[in-house]
């Protein structure tokens, strides 16, 4: 309601509508061009159009929810393997802030191989060897720098560009750039494997931003939206005909008073009522054969991670704008090369078939697919006691410098961008900052990320605040 | 369209308005920005109407050539006053007086009972809420609940009792401050221990503190200045005339606050601060007088069993000592070879207990070779964790993870004799922990184990049955094995090991008392450890004790109910710029002080939150006054007189009716900050109780309404649709105040990890349909229907909730459990009322119940077509009926007509459903 860009749309839908004829029935017609969004202020915010020609129309964001080590995945640090166990350089540790090491630490070096993968050789763990068949289509930025060293106020930086709640995520912010291409899905859709991130549901909340951008949750558990099936004895027809009913009721409604709002509702219960067919269908991957399956590693009726990327494939297919992938369990303070490969393993097919399976339907190139965190983990050793039994061997949480994986969209493949220094611990070359990630995904999406502002008490608002320059390093 | 009445002030304002952005950074002191004006009484327009509001509506409205809609019918009127102010719906009989005589008077008079309704103060606490970010719950990882609801309830008794806004300001605050502060006026403070708190491990504290000391200006500057203050934290605000350095000045009001975390173990960090505990409730303190009554009952008999204790004594020891005559004796083994696994020291004691010390590892096992055990024959073995002072609370544990925490976890205890293994077939300890049980150090499995918490600087023991009785050659090794792997040093300090031949129970008394008791002459010290002995072993006396450390625990468990609430340190913390607004990077130092762009802070004052609060109600302040009518206007009219309620800075839009404003303004602080003199005014004003049928006209000249030819139409909040279904339905329970209430919601959604994160469990008694008020609200994940009718996480102050028109809401009402129980009340209730003798009436109870106003024939011909339908579907499967019931198991019935019920709750669930019934219209 702050917004005058609010003012002026109501107003404009308010007169394209009434200009239309109040109380005609053929409704749906006058709001069909984007049903899910249509609202009292906002019907239109959502049909703001790119400020340039786009590189993507999608967006598959995928975030391992902990902090994944970059040592052990993405950056490849022989000297650090070198220097395993000496005590870390003072720089590392006097006067910096971590969240759980108390102790001047060791350095830790990684017990994991590195592979050159593709033609420009991208480096890669020996863990992640499907998406190293993958290399020529990824770019590795491995200087990203976040501000926030705890799980929650890191998770909302990166998502909100700012670290306490109250702000819209990227994909709330670009659902309100560019609203959804298809009316009857959300444009913003999240996907989650194990528990909620620290930040709560906050991170796809739309902070102030209209609440139809924010992200809803297709659950692998009950309905797949929330309320999406009838109470138990609720047939089919019964269902039908009680929202004939409803609508039929409403219409006279509009006739006698001639709100528009009213109208909109009608379209909305029509579009809920598709939905209770539309979005079981898209949840249900039976229909895919089985060498899909296959190589996703999916199956039907799993929770996994696996499921979740080929029902991101999906959703980018049905014109969902975002979709935002959660992936638990990647906090590791302990155990660390025991947890590492199979997280790993639980990454890499998934990834390199969701990579594989885009480019053959040929929708790689208009979907950026981005895999981070909140931030990377600590070159130096945290454990009990310094204990360097193998069990109790972790990474504390990091954020001077860690790596992000693009892909897709207008990425140039086989690109490692960025250097950190001999043992990991920050950029010595090209630091890139989460705004700028930032700043990067709404460029590739056709979004200047200085002219995507909402006003709100009084300021105009920025997903970057008043930073972020474009990574054009890793860009076509 | 001309928006704006022009009296110079204003026109300087409009100018200002359309300057170019960033001329403001240069803000010039002789043109004052329109809000930053303390506010003078407008000259009253001449115009013929009742309500002063109507003068400033109607002028306004004459200048375009236009005029108010004639009234609602007073149908609408009424269930447009009862939604605007106690949240629901009238219901059928209710405020009848007006609807057969709907005049003035009786509409004036309904307005007059409304206000003074207990569901007044419900229905306004939810915006003050939002504003006040009020939850139940930390925010962040884990997102525990926190108490803070007798807050919430102090904002609905406040807005109840009408207390005056300048007292409500103050007491929220600064009550702790004021002198002789009442309880009421601390918990008022809960308004500022609002503030989401991040307690995940590894978090630092004082960074925490900062964000919450930020969010304490931003919200007092948002809530009562309108005024967005948040720009200047990290440098001179580019729009509004409010420097960094002013900000700090802010800050300094709000910075003397203690930490609102607490370190609980190494890197843990829990939610902590100024707590108020809140007086016992009736039932609670009931229940306190009967315990206390039963502990003083007890007492006394145990004084008289006391009095003549040495008698008794006197025959046990006789018997004890006779007995002991020919009982097995506890043999303490001599301590052949002592070796640890953790590296540790040790030292062999005379009484050939074993002192560890030195190295403390995470883990260690010990071993201990016994080579000569003195015994022929050995029945049981006995572990004794003995104390000494080189532990914490002298032990008997050498935790270091929790060190005020002396616990030991044994996991494993064997033994071998000769190399081979002895099988124990029971074991007994002096105590055991929950969950510990010293089973657990003979059941070969490694997890479980034997620990003590709570009982620390006590020494303990355990003894070891032996299946079968252990016969002992001469030269046998015994080697016994403690594993303790538990983890930072969970290891016994002090150990001894004994054995015995025979029922070791018979004369299983402490090997002190046994010496004791052998003795003919006894010190004094000596025959008071042996009464106290005595004393601890008899029967009744041990009965009594229990009882009474059972009524003690009772007694200690009837916790006073807390809430949180702000406290001033002794010693204020010195105040400097941030940096751009980092903590790590402080800048000049700064006191406290209010911005100089608005009225003065008398010097009579104190700097300190009382001071600020103070300086917010003078009646010069050129804002708070303002921005309260402001608010209150919108969610009676659907947007604000200035229309970006949250910002009356530059930046934000002019008034459309300024002198409407001001006149408000001075009307609230003149009436003495009445919130329920200016309600009263406003609802009765013409241009509330006008019709909000949209004609062309209106679309031509005001298609937003911002002149107010017609009330609007809006949809009503997420919490007002449920008190409204609820009131519907039948299921509202009035019930006030109290912890927060769990009305049903699919399972799944709270699904935070980290320690202590609550569960979602939905209540089943009378609080399920309690209003939304109460309905527990957790940042992380609020509630999800509410969370769909665009309620905010409340992690940050809202002034303005948007309103979304989305298929969520859509599938919310038809499927939620929750409406879907409101529904099946709904149509029992139309089942109910005997004097309806057919559908034509019963549907017309129905719109009568939900919309306040009668079915017109055409709905009531489709209903009755759909009930047909829905009846034959019935018939052809009655399985649907139970199934559609199943749900309904919580819903106190009275009348039992399942097939009813299954069939009305068509006409229950579209009358829910409907725009109408979820719009103020």
């Amino acid at each position: 309601m702050t917004s005058q860009y609010y003012l002026k749309e109501t107003r404009r839908e308010f007169l394209k509508y009434t200009g239309t004829g109040i109380g005609a029935l053929g409704l749906a017609s006058a709001f069909n061009n984007n049903l899910y969004a249509s609202t009292t202020s906002a019907d239109s915010v959502s049909s703001i159009k790119p400020h340039f020609v786009p590189k993507a129309k999608n967006v598959i964001y995928i975030h391992l929810v902990g902090g994944p080590s970059h040592l052990e995945l993405f950056d490849h640090k022989p000297e650090l393997i070198k220097r395993d166990g000496q005590k870390c350089p003072d720089h590392m540790f006097k006067g910096k802030q971590l969240a759980f090491i108390r102790d001047h630490p060791k350095l830790l070096g990684t017990r994991f191989k590195y592979n050159k993968y593709g033609q420009g050789g991208l480096e890669l763990s020996e863990h992640l060897p499907l998406m190293g068949k993958m290399a020529d289509h990824l770019a590795v930025v491995k200087t990203v720098r976040t501000e926030q060293f705890n799980h929650a106020p890191a998770q909302l930086f990166l998502h909100t560009g700012f670290e306490r709640f109250g702000r819209p995520g990227i994909g709330s912010w670009i659902s309100y750039g560019l609203g959804t291409e298809n009316c009857d899905l959300p444009s913003y859709v999240v996907l989650i494997t194990g528990s909620v991130a620290g930040a709560g549901n906050s991170l796809w909340g739309s902070g102030f931003l209209p609440t139809l951008h924010q992200g809803v949750e297709f659950r692998s558990q009950g309905d797949p939206v929330l309320f999406l099936s009838n109470p138990k004895g609720i047939s089919k027809k019964n269902r039908r005909d009680i929202i004939s009913g409803i609508n039929f009721l409403n219409e006279t409604a509009l006739a006698d008073i001639g709100d528009p709002e009213i109208a909109t509702r009608i379209a909305q219960y029509e579009l809920a009522y598709r939905m209770q067919a539309s979005v079981p269908e898209l949840m249900s991957i039976n229909s895919e054969n089985s060498s899909t399956l296959e190589a996703y590693g999916a199956k039907p009726g799993n929770k996994s991670f696996a499921n979740n990327c080929l029902l991101a494939r999906r959703l980018v297919e049905r014109g969902v704008r975002f979709v935002q992938l959660f992936d638990q369990g990647w906090d590791h303070h302990s155990g660390l090369f025991g947890s590492i490969p199979k997280k790993a393993r639980q990454l890499d097919r998934p990834v390199a078939a969701l990579i594989a399976d885009l480019r053959e339907r040929g929708l790689l190139d208009e979907t950026l697919i981005v895999i981070g965190a909140e931030f990377g983990r600590t070159p130096m050793l945290q454990g009990l006691s310094n204990n360097r039994a193998t069990n109790n061997i972790g990474r504390d949480h990091h954020k001077e410098a860690y790596s992000m994986v693009f892909a897709g969209g207008g990425i140039r493949g086989g690109t490692s961008y960025g250097e950190t220094d001999e043992l990991g611990y920050q950029a010595v070359e090209s630091p890139v900052h989460v705004h700028d990630i930032n700043a990067t995904i709404l460029h590739q999406l056709g979004l200047n990320h200085e002219r995507l502002t909402f006003k709100y008490q009084g300021r105009k608002f920025r997903l970057t605040d008043v930073h972020g320059e474009i990574v054009n390093g890793i860009l076509t | 369209m001309r928006l704006f009445l022009f009296n110079k002030r204003y026109f300087i304002c409009l100018i200002i308005g359309f300057l170019p952005c960033g001329w403001g950074a240069s803000f010039d002191a002789s043109v004052t920005h329109w809000a930053y004006v303390t506010p003078e009484r407008p000259k009253f327009p001449d115009l013929n109407a009742n309500n002063p509001i109507d003068h400033f509506i109607i002028e306004r409205l004459r200048e375009e050539g236009m005029q108010l809609s004639r009234l609602a019918t007073p149908e609408k009127q009424l269930r447009r006053v009862y939604l605007d102010l106690i949240g629901r719906p009238p219901q059928p009989g209710e405020a009848h007086s007006f609807l057969s005589n709907p005049t003035d008077i009786e509409f004036n008079a309904i307005v007059d009972r409304l206000l003074a309704s207990p569901q007044y103060g419900e229905k306004w606490a939810r915006r003050w809420l939002d504003l006040a970010r009020y939850a139940d719950s930390n925010g962040f990882q884990a997102d525990q609940l926190r108490d803070s609801w007798a807050y919430r309830d102090w904002v609905i008794e406040s807005f109840n009792s009408g207390m005056p806004l300048d007292r409500f300001t103050i007491e929220q605050l600064a009550g702790d401050l004021l002198p002789q502060s009442t309880i009421s006026q601390k918990i008022a403070t809960g308004f500022h221990r609002t503030p989401v708190c991040n307690v995940e491990a590894g978090v630092h504290p004082e960074s925490n503190r900062i964000n919450q000391v930020i969010d304490r200006v931003n919200t007092t500057g948002t809530v009562f200045l309108g005024t967005t203050f948040e720009c200047a934290q990290c440098h001179d605000h580019k729009y509004d005339p409010i420097s960094m350095k002013e900000y700090y000045q802010l800050f300094a009001f709000f910075n003397n606050t203690p930490l609102e975390v607490k370190n609980t173990s190494g890197v843990t960090w829990d939610f902590y601060g100024p707590k108020l505990d809140l007086p016992l409730s009736s039932f609670k303190m009931a229940k306190m007088n009967s315990l206390k009554n039963e502990v003083k009952t007890s007492e006394l008999e145990k004084k008289n069993i006391k009095r003549s204790l040495h008698i008794e004594q006197k025959e046990w020891e006789a018997e004890i000592l006779d007995a002991l005559k020919d009982a097995p004796k506890w043999e303490v083994f001599d301590v052949g070879t002592f070796s640890t696994t953790g590296g540790s020291s040790y030292t062999i004691n005379q009484d050939q207990s074993v002192l560890v010390h030195g190295e403390n590892p995470d883990s260690s096992t010990y071993s201990i070779i016994i080579k000569d055990a003195k015994l022929d024959r050995i029945s049981s073995v006995r572990l004794e964790a003995l104390l000494d002072v080189s532990m914490k609370k002298n032990g008997p544990g050498r935790n270091f993870g929790v060190p005020e925490n002396p616990n030991f976890v044994l996991n494993e205890f064997s033994l071998k004799v000769n190399g081979r293994k002895v099988v124990f077939s029971n074991a007994k300890a002096s105590f055991s922990q929950e969950k510990f049980d010293v089973l657990g150090a003979i059941d070969n499995d490694v997890k479980s184990g034997w620990a003590i918490n709570p009982q620390f600087g006590k020494a303990h023991q355990a003894v070891f049955t032996l299946k079968q009785n252990l016969l002992l050659e001469k030269g046998s090794i015994l080697e016994f094995k403690l594993v303790q792997h538990h983890g930072e040093g969970r290891t016994i300090g002090r150990l001894r090991l004994s054995g015995i031949d025979g029922e070791y129970f018979k004369s299983n008394l402490p090997t002190e008392i046994q010496s004791i008791l052998l003795m003919k002459n006894r010190s004094d010290k000596q025959v008071k450890a042996l009464a106290e002995y005595y004393a601890s072993t008899h029967p009744r006396l041990k009965e009594i004790e229990s009882r009474l450390a059972d009524l003690k625990k009772q007694i200690d468990d009837i916790d006073p109910e807390t809430t949180l609430i702000m406290s001033e340190m002794e010693m204020p913390r010195e105040t400097k710029v941030m940096m751009r607004g980092n903590y790590l990077t402080p800048g000049d130092k700064v006191s406290p002080a209010t911005p100089a762009v608005l009225h003065a802070f008398d010097k009579s004052l104190p700097k300190d939150r009382l001071g600020l609060a103070r300086w917010l109600v003078d009646p010069e302040n050129p804002l708070t006054s303002r921005v309260f009518v402001n608010r209150w206007w919108s969610a009676f009219m659907g947007r604000g007189i200035v229309r970006t309620q949250e910002d009356f800075g530059t930046q934000g839009e002019m008034p459309t009716h300024p002198e409407l404003l001001d006149w408000l303004a001075i009307e609230l602080v003149q009436k003495g900050w009445s919130m329920k003199h200016i309600h009263k005014l406003i609802v009765t004003s013409h241009t509330y109780r006008q019709s909000s049928i949209i004609t062309k006209s209106h679309l031509n000249k005001d298609p937003e309404n911002r002149l107010y030819a017609r009330a609007s139409r809006v949809r009503m909040s997420a919490e007002m649709i449920r008190d409204s279904a609820l009131a519907t339905s039948g299921l509202l329970e009035t019930k006030m105040f109290g912890p927060p209430v769990y009305p049903p919601q699919p399972k799944g959604i709270w699904r935070h990890v980290g320690r202590n994160a609550p569960k979602f469990l939905p209540t089943e008694d009378e609080n399920r349909f309690r209003r939304a008020v109460y309905v527990v609200w957790r940042r992380g994940a609020p509630y999800a229907s509410f969370v769909n009718f665009d309620a905010p996480d409340r992690g940050a102050c809202v002034v303005e909730r948007p309103r979304t028109n989305t298929p969520l809401q859509a599938l919310t009402l038809l499927n939620d459990q929750a409406f879907v129980e409101m529904g099946l009340a709904f149509a029992a209730r139309i089942l109910q009322e005997s004097e309806l003798v057919n559908d034509e009436q019963r549907i017309q109870f129905a719109f009568r119940v939900a919309l306040a106003r009668n079915a017109k024939q055409v709905e009531v011909d489709y209903l009755k077509v759909l009930l047909t339908e829905r009846e034959n579907e019935l018939i052809k499967n009655p399985k649907a009926i139970d199934a559609l019931l199943s749900d309904a198991k919580w819903i106190p019935f009275t009348s039992s007509n399942p097939e009813g019920i299954a069939k009305w709750f068509t006409v229950a669930n579209i009358l829910l459903n409907l725009d109408e019934a979820i719009t103020k219209g």
